[in-house]
This record gives C-alpha cells, sequence and structure tokens, in this order.
C-alpha cells in the first residue's frame, strides 16, 4: 500500500480555499439550472400539447436530440459555438465586470463557462423532466382535459391549473430524481473549464498530489448536498 | 451562418478510428470497444448481484440496493478520476485511461443492471414458481429453468436502453485525455480553430445515429419480445 493520507493538505490554506470556491459554484450553478430545466420541462410539455401538428413533431424531434447525445458534446457546443451565435452587445456585457455577480473563486455568472453550463446542465435534464412530466400526464384521466375545456379554461390554464399538478403528483418522485441527477451532472461541467467542486479537487491533486484526500472531500460534498437536496424536496411533497 | 465541412471529409479516417493502424486504437472504435467492455462487465456484475439478492436473504437484497444507491450518488467523473488516480497509489501500476473509464463505468452501471433484473424478476406472475414446484421442480430448477429465461427474455430492452446510454457516458474519458471520438473531435477542433461548429455539430450526429438507433432497435425488441410474437 503506497497510500498516506494528510488531511491537512486539502483541509487548510489555499487547497480549502479551492474547495470551498468549488462547493460555491456547484451550488450556485445547481440552482440557476434547475430554473432553467424547471422552465424548459413546462414549456416543452405545453408544446407536446399544441394543436399543431407540427410544432409537435419538432418538439419530439429536439427532445430526442438532447436524449440521444452526450451531455459533454452539448456542453462543448453550447460553449464553442452557441456563445459565438449571441449578439456581441450581449457577449459584451456578459464578459464585462461586474461585481455583484462574482461568486467566490472569481466565476462569473455571465462567464461564457458558467452561462454555457447552466444552458447546457438546464437543456439537458429539462428533456428528461419533460419525459418524466409526460409519463406522470398519461395517467391523469382523459376527462379532466375535456372538463377543464369545457368550463371555459384556456389551454394554458388547463395545462398550469389541472394537468401539470396532477402529473407531478404521479411523477413526484422521478421528477426529484431528475433534480438529484441534475446536481451530479453539473460535475462535467469541470470540462469546459466552470471552476466546481470536481474542478477544484482536480487542482488540488495538481498542486500537492492530495488525489485521494481531495476526490473524498469532494465525494462527501456530493453525497451531502444530494442528501439535503433529497429532503428539501421530498418535504416540498407534504407541503 | 454557413457551414464548411470539408474539414470533416479531411479527418473522416482519424474521427472514425483515430490512429489505430499506428498501433494506438482511438476514434469512436475506441468508444464502441469501451462501451462493449463495461457494457459486458457491468451485465456480467449486475446480474450476478440480483441473483445473490433474489435467492440470497432479504436482508442481502436491502443492502445490496443501498449500496447500488450510494454508487448513484457519487457523479460518474468522480469514479472516474479515483479509479485513475486511487489504483496506481495502492497498487503501485498504472492504469490506462480506457481502462480506468471501462471499470468506472462498469462499477456504475452494475447497479443499474441489478435494479432493472430485480424488477424484470419481480414482475413474473406469482404462479409461474408455484406451477413449477407443483410439477415436482426443486426450488433451483424452477429459478435457472423458469423463472430467469422468462426475466430475461423480457429484460433485453432494457438492457439495450441501458448500453444506449453507456455509449453517452464514454464521452466522460474526454477528462482523461482517451482519445475516444469525443477527444478525437476536440484534438481537430484544437488543430483547425475555426470550425467548432461543424466538428462538435458532426460528433453530436454520430452519437445520435449510434444512439437513437439502440433506441429503436430497444423498442422493436420489446414489440417483437412480447408473449405471441415466438422468437
Amino acid at each position: 500500500m503506497g497510500l498516506s493520507i494528510d488531511w491537512s493538505g486539502v483541509l487548510t490554506g489555499q487547497p480549502l480555499h479551492w474547495l470551498l470556491s468549488g462547493l460555491a459554484v456547484t451550488l450556485a450553478i445547481t440552482l440557476v439550472a434547475s430554473g432553467i430545466a424547471t422552465v424548459v420541462a413546462v414549456g416543452l410539455t405545453a408544446l407536446r400539447l399544441s394543436p399543431v401538428a407540427p410544432v409537435r413533431l419538432a418538439t419530439r424531434a429536439g427532445i430526442s436530440v438532447i436524449r440521444n447525445t452526450p451531455l459533454l458534446i452539448q456542453l462543448l457546443v453550447w460553449y464553442f459555438v452557441g456563445f459565438g451565435l449571441l449578439p456581441p452587445g450581449l457577449k459584451a456585457w456578459m464578459t464585462g465586470d461586474h461585481p455583484w455577480s462574482v461568486l467566490p473563486g472569481q466565476v462569473s455568472l455571465f462567464a461564457p463557462e458558467f452561462a454555457a453550463s447552466a444552458w447546457g446542465v438546464g437543456l439537458f435534464i429539462g428533456v428528461f423532466l419533460a419525459e418524466e412530466l409526460q409519463a406522470g400526464l398519461n395517467a391523469v384521466a382523459p376527462g379532466q382535459r375535456e372538463a377543464a375545456a369545457s368550463q371555459g379554461l384556456s389551454g394554458w390554464d388547463t395545462l398550469a391549473k389541472i394537468l401539470l399538478p396532477q402529473a407531478l403528483r404521479n411523477a413526484y418522485q422521478p421528477v426529484v430524481g431528475q433534480y438529484l441527477n441534475l446536481m451530479k451532472l453539473t460535475s462535467v461541467t469541470c470540462s469546459i473549464g466552470l471552476a466546481e467542486i470536481t474542478y477544484q479537487a482536480r487542482q488540488v491533486e495538481s498542486f500537492n498530489s492530495h488525489a485521494f484526500e481531495a476526490f473524498a472531500v469532494a465525494t462527501v460534498l456530493y453525497l451531502a448536498i444530494g442528501f439535503c437536496l433529497e429532503r428539501v424536496l421530498l418535504a416540498g411533497r407534504r407541503a | 451562418m454557413g457551414l464548411d465541412f470539408t474539414i470533416i471529409v479531411k479527418n473522416w479516417d482519424y474521427f472514425l478510428w483515430g490512429r489505430t493502424f499506428q498501433g494506438d486504437v482511438g476514434g469512436l472504435l475506441l468508444t464502441v470497444l469501451m462501451a462493449l467492455a463495461a457494457g459486458t462487465l457491468s451485465l456480467v456484475l449486475g446480474i450476478g448481484l440480483a441473483l445473490a439478492g433474489w435467492l440470497g436473504p432479504r436482508r442481502l437484497r436491502t443492502v445490496l440496493t443501498m449500496l447500488a444507491d450510494l454508487v448513484r450518488g457519487i457523479p460518474l467523473i468522480l469514479v472516474i478520476f479515483w479509479i485513475y488516480f486511487l489504483v496506481p497509489a495502492l497498487f503501485r501500476t498504472k492504469v490506462p485511461g480506457a481502462l480506468s473509464v471501462i471499470l468506472a463505468l462498469a462499477w456504475f452501471s452494475s447497479g443499474a443492471v441489478m435494479h432493472t433484473t430485480l424488477a424484470g424478476l419481480d414482475a413474473l406472475p406469482r404462479g409461474h414458481r408455484e406451477a413449477g414446484i407443483t410439477s415436482g421442480l426443486s426450488e433451483g430448477q424452477v429459478f435457472t429453468a423458469l423463472l430467469l429465461p422468462q426475466a430475461l427474455r423480457n429484460l433485453v430492452p432494457s438492457y439495450v436502453a441501458l448500453f444506449a446510454s453507456m455509449i453517452k457516458d464514454t464521452s466522460l474519458a474526454f477528462i482523461l485525455n482517451v482519445p475516444e471520438l469525443t477527444m478525437t473531435a476536440n484534438q481537430v477542433n484544437t488543430r483547425a480553430q475555426i470550425y467548432p461548429a461543424e466538428i462538435f455539430l458532426f460528433t453530436a450526429a454520430v452519437y445520435f445515429v449510434l444512439c437513437s438507433g439502440l433506441s429503436w432497435a430497444a423498442h422493436g425488441l420489446a414489440l417483437g419480445l412480447q408473449p405471441g410474437h415466438g422468437v
């Protein structure tokens, strides 16, 4: 066994600072991407119920592309291609100085790495969330939709007030699973240079070779965030 | 936006097999080989664990399920780093990047295979076991001759779907500089500099064809394997 463990190489000074700022970035990206994923999921569900057939077809095609390609490739596309397609004014604003938007570790909420990561992970999980919602929706009796329509509710009101709450109740557990998955998948964003937990653990490893300690801390952090997130989301069901 | 795909045409062989003929397996070929190796390993491991959980005492199944949940609670990318950095520290041998990824994928996915297999066994009607016992078969015979073959046949589509997601996960080998499809694309992008859209969209298309093809196959299999279709 060639393993000697020295926690002080990770839990003091610069390495500790790196890991803590990584934790802050992971929490921030999880929060922002969850918001994006939620909006994407609801939007896709609405589009799938559209009365216009080409809209439904295009939505299905888009979902299929996101589901059948790796998240990493999608992140590379958003980072290397998507960012370049933004209007020049927006790009200049995003890369400009916004002291209020800077997270610990000098990561700006509008930096291309953060924006591409939040959008990429949010869209990816949003599609899987939409699939879970669809499964929940399939279990809602067709009469519900007809009853809402005969009460004079608009298409959007029917979805938001009648169908989605029931779909969510039917698919609560898998939906929670997708948000947990989102949190874990934020680790992939280290490959386009977002300084979250995994990125910082690697940085510690190349700084002082304390690979075991650094990855142990990272692992515990992910398990702890996952544990807390699951508690919070499952408490939401009772509320 | 005008796209110019000559960069793909010029490098198509590099995308497909990298430097395989120079003795360094790479490109799409390496992606498929890694997925096959990890798929086989996790199938064997996962079904083995499911059998242990099904046939063993109730408590064993609870422990196995808890362990599988714990494994899935850790991001795959961290599992890859664990294997890549820790095995050398423990055993003083270097692990090639591709092997680290294969082992990490197998470790990560065997839990999913176990869950799926147990669900398949749970889904069989109780009467089958009882009919077997009444016909004079032993518990062991009932399991190997009656329950397992039925469950496995029903499970083929789920296994194919798991394999498709495994192909996508091999792209994470990128972080260890393993020259599989995603890394290959990144190398071509770094060399060419000005064609990221063409290169990454093409790479996405390759994964899409592979994975959606498998999804369709799984769907077709699910229909074909339903009772009454005589496979």
